[in-house]
């Protein structure tokens, strides 16, 4: 330790680059993984309020709940207070006297059973015209009391409460109650059809048609979601892997150049293994600081980053990734650690 | 007992038609004490015995014994652990370690020293080396002649028995060359270490007890007439 400090001080350019490559990839690192959970949260943060086990789509669907749709005779049978419909559909919301265009999902619940939403401002809805909005459509100027117009329908409504982290297929919620769902979707609320149940104790439902499935296998089948976060699982892992290579190179070429010094010491009875501490101690060192700023930096870019951009913290992962690039900069030491394993201490003598 | 012996040391490199004999049968001593020169002219074989003897290699043939001991088939660890402990190397190439002040140089000994050993007392040390008023600078930062007496410095910190001197005037003006001889001198009749010098500048041979020449790979002690 008292050598790879005392070495790092005193070539502090040098070893400041070392640490600036490390900061930089950990800090792409993180913000990649931030971008990732950003987004895969935002396919599913609704699914996962629901705090269910499973639920029933239609055996056509192909586990898609935005495709699947269910005929009343199929589920009366089966609704209880742990056996709740919802009714999704994707639609586009207007804000009443703007003409900007608003891509939001409509989950139709009933208010009292288990997949209401959480309200966070606002009361629950008293009639068919009142919804509850998802907080980030804030962004887009629809706050408590706003009306607003869904796929352009003549009627408005109101937005009287507000629920946080409900968006579905990344496009935030506006949640009515089934009726009004049915109305928007089919036209009449005579129609009773409904997208899915949702069940949060261990029911099993089996009935042609339909096909019940894990919530871990419905969010796997939100188109898309397992691409975007194949995509981002194999950036991270690529620049994980880099860190291997640019910490064994760095190091490396530090090494070669002290070798006649690391002839000096092993003349002088300075074992190996000393030498190769120092190493892996110097690599320790430069990356858990090169990590630790990328972290600093990481929680300052979330304080400045504008809401749109979906980047969630997730600070177990950042703990997790900070391990894995310090054991690939480790790794990528015993590069160097066979040449100094094969240092000559005769190297110290001849070479002066 | 000797401190050192040398008995029958043979070195060669290569093999068969490439055969080269660097150092042919060779017996030599040093005993507590006593101040050696060895000196020849460059390529004679002089390293190649200077590393033998600091056990930095093994010769092909022949024993060497440390304090009566039988060293020349100690394991690599071995040797290096008995090197730090009874070694002190002064060469020519300067032996500290750039990132450390003279201070720090010592401190790393006393890191890797187990801590029922003694070391000596660096400030007379530094006194003795005249070295006191730089002790804080870095390597870089020393004149050659204080380079080399913080060398010495360095190499007398962990209480050697033997130390070791390849050509340790060799970038020195013989004012400063003298005053590093007659110091090595003072640490083999005053402290009672055995000091061998490499050296091919005759001049500075007044001091010394015994001295050897080597030629063409072979040894012989100068015999004052």
């Amino acid at each position: 330790m008292f050598l790879a400090i005392k070495e790092i001080l005193h070539n502090k350019t040098r070893y400041f680059l070392v640490v600036f490559t490390v900061f930089l990839i950990s800090y792409m690192v993180f913000f990649l993984t931030s971008l990732a959970v950003g987004l895969a949260r935002g396919n599913r943060t609704a699914v996962d309020q629901w705090n269910a086990e499973s639920v029933v789509v239609s055996s056509y669907s192909n586990k898609s709940l935005t495709v699947s749709n269910i005929p009343e005779s199929s589920y009366k049978d089966y609704e209880s207070k742990d056996v709740v419909p919802v009714g999704q559909m994707t639609v586009v919301t207007k804000l009443k006297g703007s003409d900007k265009k608003i891509n939001t999902n409509i989950f139709g619940v009933n208010w009292n059973s288990f997949i209401s939403p959480k309200l966070t401002a606002g009361r629950m809805p008293k009639n068919g015209k009142e919804v509850i909005a998802d907080s980030k459509l804030g962004n887009d100027n629809i706050k408590l009391n706003s009306e607003i117009k869904i796929n352009g329908s003549k009627d408005l409504y109101k937005v009287v409460g507000l629920t946080e982290d409900n968006s579905f297929f990344t496009v935030p919620i506006i949640f009515t109650n089934m009726n009004t769902f049915r109305t928007l979707k089919y036209g009449s609320d005579q129609a009773k059809n409904i997208s899915a149940l949702v069940i949060r104790d261990k029911t099993k439902i089996k009935k042609s048609g339909l096909s019940q499935i894990t919530i871990p296998d419905l969010i796997n089948h939100i188109p898309g979601y397992t691409a975007q976060i194949m995509v981002f699982a194999f950036m991270i892992g690529a620049m994980i892997v880099i860190t291997f290579l640019i910490i064994g190179v760095f190091m490396y070429i530090i090494t070669i150049q002290k070798i006649s010094l690391y002839g000096v010491m092993r003349a002088q009875g300075i074992r190996t293994a000393r030498i190769v501490a120092a190493l892996f101690y110097q690599i320790m060192i430069l990356t858990a600081l090169g990590a630790g700023l990328a972290l600093v930096a990481i929680a300052a870019t979330q304080l400045g980053l504008p809401k749109t951009v979906p980047f969630y913290s997730n600070w177990p992962a950042y703990g997790l990734l900070t391990l894995a690039i310090m054991v690939m900069a480790l790794l990528g030491g015993t590069l160097s650690m066979r040449k100094v394993l094969k240092i000559d201490p005769l190297s110290a003598i001849e070479g002066g | 007992m000797h401190l050192i012996e040398v008995k029958d040391v043979v070195k060669q490199y290569g093999s068969g038609r490439t055969l080269v004999e660097a150092l042919h049968k060779t017996n030599f001593t040093l005993d507590k004490g006593e101040f050696n020169a060895i000196i020849g002219p460059s390529g004679s074989g002089k390293t190649t015995l200077l590393t033998i003897l600091g056990l930095l290699q093994t010769p092909s043939s022949g024993e060497i014994y440390v304090g009566g001991k039988d060293v020349t088939k100690l394991s690599a660890k071995k040797k290096t652990d008995l090197r730090f402990n009874k070694f002190g190397f002064i060469l020519q190439a300067s032996n500290l370690i750039p990132f450390l002040t003279v201070k720090e140089q010592f401190k790393l000994v006393d890191k890797f020293t187990p801590s029922h050993r003694e070391t000596m007392n660096q400030a007379d040390l530094l006194k003795m080396l005249d070295l006191t008023d730089v002790a804080t600078n870095y390597p870089s930062n020393l004149s050659g002649g204080e380079r080399q007496r913080a060398a010495i410095a360095r190499a007398l910190y962990n209480n050697p028995d033997v130390i070791l001197a390849d050509e340790p005037t060799a970038s020195l003006d013989s004012e400063r060359a003298n005053q590093v001889v007659s110091l090595l001198a003072k640490i083999a009749h005053e402290y009672h270490r055995g000091v061998i010098m490499i050296t091919h500048d005759t001049r500075l041979l007044t001091l010394t007890d015994r001295v050897f020449v080597m030629r063409d790979g072979t040894l012989t002690e100068q015999k004052e007439e």
